[in-house]
């Protein structure tokens, strides 16, 4: 098999200048063909995101007129008024508080249960793992959730909120697979210096396994983020409304104001491109990762 | 167990010590809930916080499937999930196999594409849901121009509840199909070029190609894509709620638990959250993602077993 694979290596690098000098000089049709498919649908993703811009640099009285007339001036008090109407700046801010709060609870939490399990440093390790790994073949979990929150006290509470947040079995099952990549004589070495368990995993672990923990935390707080229907259940209070909540009331106040709503749906689209188009590696590789151990 | 290196005595304690935590937020949030379900789906529990909580047997399942106008209707949103899951995982795993095989091959921009592709994914079911409704403004939007131009037209989510539905599967599909664009990608980049050398050697046509090679050795892909748009799409509610809301005629299981379970409109805790009602019908819905899961599993691994041997 291996040598197999060696001959044909050579031949490809020997045939690869017939395979140039057969395309040169020729209309490539099947080329146009995937550029046509591929433009097609580069149209369907794009189109309505250029309409909601579209939209958003548009008055009221001009969208009335043609929804789809490209806008001729910038204008950009739509989203002075998005900002201050919609209530942007609190609701913002309450996302970014269960974001980051909840995402950072789970990573700690889940570096000390990935690591022993990992390692079969704890008893039962293996089944702690199947635990967590059957936990996507249960039912739902939301009726008993929230009779649970309600009896703690927990419903309409940031703090109630924040925690049901606090966990992510394919991130935990993620985690494990990464770590079982870094070698056992690691932890015999060090252990041999006189470093404890807490400090192996917080000094030396942590920082080994950043990029699966950066891989983690992304797909993480991205769930968080775009989370709709928990903060429609659990978050009465409008002070505590995330901006997925508050968007849809914005939604049902100025639902016929487009220009404004599409001026707070792009200021709420913003952190999210930044973040993928910078972090787009480890959005992928965890959605791939996710759902071929899941 | 491993042999352990950081100490004995009551330092062997320190890594379940650390450990705890994350175990017990995981059994108290999502474990014991999960199991809960089941549970509460025998009872006529209710969202008034210290209600008392009556064993009603299978009262809710007799209710949910064979009573009334009511079963009748939660029977016509069963079959409402099953179409949307049919034409979803289709058409999504027919595009996202398409559109993974374009963007694999060596041309300028594929990198482009692909980003553009998937960035959906990321936006979540909120702006998802806004953006189309936007694009599918009825007065005169992009989508009413062109099908203006097609001589044609639609009400879109306004229109009539199966027409209405059909857009939502549509929004769903192109929000969703990055997810199975990105692993038949992965899958895709798995298969030694070397096969397609010889392929190419034995001037195989690029048809024969993808049916001989690509697709026999896209399998493990396959399997996951189709197991993954199955149960995620007899589950997806959430661009329901925000494209039609509770509609008549429109409805899936999964919104229907959520509005018997929670209010249709939430708000205050009132005693109209049925929630054993709702436990009973979330138990329906996951008994046919555990069936139709498993058909799914039994097929493909039959199918795995030819393939690969």
């Amino acid at each position: 098999m291996n040598i197999n694979k060696q001959t044909k290596l050579i031949v490809d690098l020997d045939k690869k200048p017939q395979s140039v000098m057969k395309t040169r000089g020729k209309i490539n049709w099947g080329k146009i063909g995937i550029y046509a498919v591929l433009i097609i649908f580069a149209i369907i993703y794009a189109g309505p995101l250029l309409m909601l811009i579209n939209t958003s640099l548009k008055s009221l009285p001009e969208f009335m007129k043609s929804a789809t007339s490209v806008t001729t001036k910038l204008n950009f008090d739509n989203f002075v008024d998005a900002w201050e109407k919609a209530n942007f700046p609190r609701y913002l801010t309450n996302t970014i508080i269960y974001t980051v709060s909840a995402t950072l609870v789970f990573i700690v939490t889940a570096v000390f249960l990935a690591f022993p399990i990992s390692r079969g440093y704890v008893k039962g390790s293996k089944i702690i793992l199947s635990l967590f790994l059957i936990a996507l073949f249960l039912p739902p979990a939301l009726i008993p959730q929230f009779q649970l929150m309600l009896r703690l006290g927990l419903y309409n509470n940031p703090i109630g909120y924040i925690l049901l947040f606090t966990i992510n079995p394919i991130g935990i099952t993620i985690l494990v697979n990464y770590i079982k990549t870094i070698p056992r004589e690691l932890d015999e070495a060090a252990a041999l210096d006189g470093c404890g368990y807490f400090r192996f995993v917080t000094k030396i672990i942590f920082p080994l396994i950043r990029p699966a923990i950066a891989t983690v935390a992304v797909l993480h707080a991205i769930g968080i983020w775009n989370e709709l229907i928990l903060p429609t259940i659990y978050l009465t209070n409008k002070d505590y409304y995330p901006i997925t909540r508050g968007m849809i009331v914005f939604q049902g106040v100025y639902g016929s104001n487009w220009p404004t709503l599409a001026a707070a749906v792009l200021i709420m689209i913003m952190p999210m491109l930044i973040i993928f188009l910078f972090l787009q590696r480890y959005i992928i590789s965890g959605l791939t990762q996710g759902a071929v151990k899941g | 167990m491993q042999a352990y290196h950081f100490g004995g005595g009551k330092a062997r304690w320190v890594p379940y010590l650390l450990l705890l935590p994350g175990m017990l937020l995981y059994v108290l949030i999502a474990l014991g809930p999960s199991i809960g379900t089941t549970f509460f789906s025998f009872t006529n529990a209710t969202g008034i916080r210290g209600a008392p909580v009556d064993w009603v047997g299978l009262d809710n399942y007799n209710e949910f499937l064979l009573m009334g106008q009511a079963s009748r209707d939660n029977l016509a949103a069963l079959g409402r999930t099953l179409i949307f899951c049919f034409f979803v995982t289709t058409i999504q795993f027919a595009l996202g196999l398409l559109i993974a095989v374009l963007v694999n091959k060596r041309v300028k921009g594929t990198n482009f594409f692909r980003t553009l592709y998937f960035m959906p994914v990321i936006l979540g079911a909120v702006i998802q849901g806004l953006i189309w409704s936007l694009f599918l403004y009825p007065l005169g939007g992009p989508m009413a121009k062109i099908l203006e131009f097609f001589g044609t037209s639609s009400e879109f989510f306004g229109g009539q509840p199966s027409e209405a539905f059909a857009w939502v599967i549509a929004v769903q599909i192109w929000a969703n199909m990055g997810t199975t664009m990105i692993i038949f990608l992965a899958g895709l980049q798995t298969i030694p070029k070397e096969m397609y050398e010889a392929a190419e050697m034995d001037g195989a046509s690029g048809w024969q190609t993808f049916k001989n090679v690509t697709w026999p050795l896209l399998t493990p892909s396959v399997n996951t894509n189709l197991l993954l748009n199955i149960i995620g799409s007899l589950q997806a509610w959430q661009l329901f709620l925000v494209l039609l809301g509770y509609r008549n005629g429109t409805q899936v299981l999964g919104y229907l638990i959520y509005a018997v379970g929670f209010g249709q409109t939430s708000g205050s805790v009132t005693s109209s959250f049925r929630q054993g009602y709702a436990a009973a019908a979330s138990i329906v819905l996951f008994l046919l993602v555990l069936l139709l899961g498993s058909i799914a599993q039994f097929f493909l691994n039959r199918r795995e077993r030819r393939i690969l041997g």
